[in-house]
């Protein structure tokens, strides 16, 4: 009895000698949780393309549509990295949960078209932030980068924003919302914008440009990871920045290449034909700490209120390129 | 299942709904591109079945489905066993059961990712928790239902408690388990497609989603139709089973009738 156990014992003990070499040939396993848009390219390029291979990565990407789970499932450790809209990502750190940027996303560009786009009926004569005053904008959700761009729009266009009421409606059923009548005006983003339009442009026309309108080139989503697998994996997510800014650059070389819309109609499932009609976003390698700046102060004015810390100190080195 | 084509078959009224759906569609009466016809949407569904992923993504969602009907509906039947045979087991756990039995389980979705991930794990425990109790409540009701002469004749031949459960109890219950199974059938494809749609990459409900987001609306009630198919023919193949299982009960029930 005792000899076997000894004899358990020791080869228990050898076992991490012979694990080394084995870890060394297979690649480390990583599941990130990505949403089904546009700005989730790179990411899906540098995958194709084999550069997470090349650093010894294999990816695992779980879609999730509405991205609730995203963030919980990150700090549930059922993901190493979540991307997520900067918002959310800050109303998280804000509650205590350690969340740090590892990689920029995605941001507006400085001039139109933007990814995010106000949309009303035609002939309803609502033209302005003014105009929607007592009246219905529909929102995927409250308090998260789509509402705040197009509250930020609101005043920017002479609305007082706390007398425009908030209807939160999936992106899909959006233009269908607003040709119904049951909305006044929605916010949408790519691809709904160009899909609102394709499919409603009889009725449905686009007053405003939430991003390029308020705030030129402001942030928009991000990947995290936690504080705590960053402290003791560090080097792997290095190694995650290093794979995804090499996709940040295929995707950047083929901005009016149709191989990037390919590329996007083969994970998000959207026809080709329609993102003929897509504005793209600018695809940053960074998160820098002026953006954040900007965003929280936005943040702050639009009831997202509370002690938030300095924005340097939530980038990790990988997003500090 | 013989069908027949006579005016007062069911059939009729299915038929008469496709033509109202085909129409309606392509009259443009809800004013949508988002309501496609009949035959886009079948059109959709042939593409996607012959690619072989539709198959596999209903494959996956009936073995999720299956592993949590079997593992929800054993333990709601062996509870169900204990609780009717020790009554203190009942007085114990039966409010625990009764303040659990009413929760959506949707609601209880995004907790459990927490505890048990995205996939498997968390899909076919959240279908077990619904198989569980109208599998349970049933099971209760059934051995409340053996008649007490079954089971002093059972005593009287020296049968043991534990074989009087297996070879009296349980046969005599068997109809109330399997009408328990059957409600559990229909909730069971629910919560598998609901669990899909919330979390994870996996089956007929994750794709139902990704085809809403892609602004595909032939590809998305091509997935609701394959749902109402397979709905339909799940409480179809349940019912042969039924009727093979316990025929000596429907035998009974006709006897009463005469």
């Amino acid at each position: 009895m005792t000899e076997i156990t000894r004899r358990l014992a020791l080869s228990l003990a050898a076992l991490p000698l012979a694990a080394p070499p084995l870890l060394g040939q297979s690649l480390t396993k990583m599941r990130v949780s990505v949403i089904p848009v546009l700005d989730v390219a790179p990411l899906h390029a540098a995958i194709r393309e084999g550069y997470f291979a090349a650093e010894g990565l294999e990816i695992d990407t779980s879609t999730t549509t509405g991205g609730a789970t995203g963030l919980p499932g990150l700090v549930a450790g059922q993901f190493r990295a979540t991307f997520s809209n900067a918002v959310s990502i800050l109303l998280g750190v804000r509650e205590g949960l350690d969340f740090r940027f590892i990689s920029g996303a995605s941001r507006g560009t400085m001039t139109p078209p933007d990814i995010l786009a106000v949309l009303a009926k035609k002939g309803s004569g609502i033209r302005s932030g003014k105009d929607l005053e007592g009246k219905r904008i529909a929102s995927n959700t409250r308090n998260n980068i789509v509402w705040l761009r197009g509250m930020a729009w609101v005043e920017k266009t002479g609305g007082d924003w706390n007398k425009v009421t908030t209807v939160e409606v999936p992106f899909p059923q959006m233009a269908d919302a607003l040709a119904g009548g049951r909305v006044d005006a929605a916010i949408l983003s790519e691809p709904f914008v160009a899909g609102a339009l394709a499919t409603h442009g009889d009725t449905l026309e686009r007053i405003g440009w939430p991003i390029s309108e308020t705030a030129p080139g402001g942030t928009n989503a991000q990947y995290v990871g936690m504080k705590e697998d960053l402290d003791a994996n560090g080097e792997i997510f290095d190694r995650f920045g290093r794979a995804l800014h090499r996709g940040v650059d295929w995707v950047n070389a083929r901005l009016t290449d149709p191989a990037l819309l390919e590329l996007i109609a083969g994970f998000s499932r959207v026809p080709v034909e329609r993102l003929r009609q897509v504005a793209l976003p600018a695809y940053p390698k960074g998160v820098t700490p002026a953006e954040l700046d900007e965003l929280l102060a936005s943040m702050k004015h639009f009831g997202m209120t509370g002690s938030y810390p300095a924005p340097a100190s939530l980038i990790f080195r990988s997003a500090a390129v | 299942m013989r069908f027949s084509a006579r005016p007062s078959s069911g059939l009729v009224l299915v038929a008469g709904l496709l033509v109202l759906w085909e129409v309606s569609a392509r009259l443009d009466w809800m004013h949508t591109p988002n309501w496609p016809p009949l035959t886009h949407v079948l059109a959709a569904l042939l593409r996607d079945t012959l690619t072989g992923e539709i198959p596999l993504l209903v494959g996956g969602t009936l073995w999720r489905m299956a592993a949590g009907l079997a593992a929800g509906g054993v333990v709601g039947v062996a509870v169900g066993m204990v609780f009717a045979a020790l009554p203190l087991t009942a007085r114990l756990f039966g409010p625990t059961v009764e303040l659990i039995r009413p929760i959506p389980i949707p609601a209880v979705i995004p907790p459990l990712v927490l505890f048990l991930g995205l996939d498997n794990t968390m899909k076919v425990t959240v279908v077990a928790l619904t198989v569980f109790f109208p599998v349970l409540t049933n099971t209760m009701q059934g051995v409340g239902a053996v008649e007490a002469d079954t089971l002093a004749m059972g005593r009287t031949f020296g049968i043991g408690p534990l074989r009087r459960a297996l070879h009296i109890t349980l046969p005599a219950v068997l109809p109330y388990i399997l009408a328990g199974f059957r409600v559990s059938l229909a909730l069971a494809l629910v919560v598998t497609v609901v669990a899909e749609m919330i979390a994870g990459e996996q089956g007929v409900g994750h794709y139902l989603v990704m085809m809403q987001f892609a602004g595909r609306a032939p590809e998305m009630y091509a997935t609701v139709v394959v749902l109402a198919v397979l709905g339909y023919l799940l409480n179809r193949a349940f019912l042969m089973m039924e009727r093979r299982v316990i025929h000596w009960w429907f035998a009974l029930g006709r006897q009463h009738d005469e």
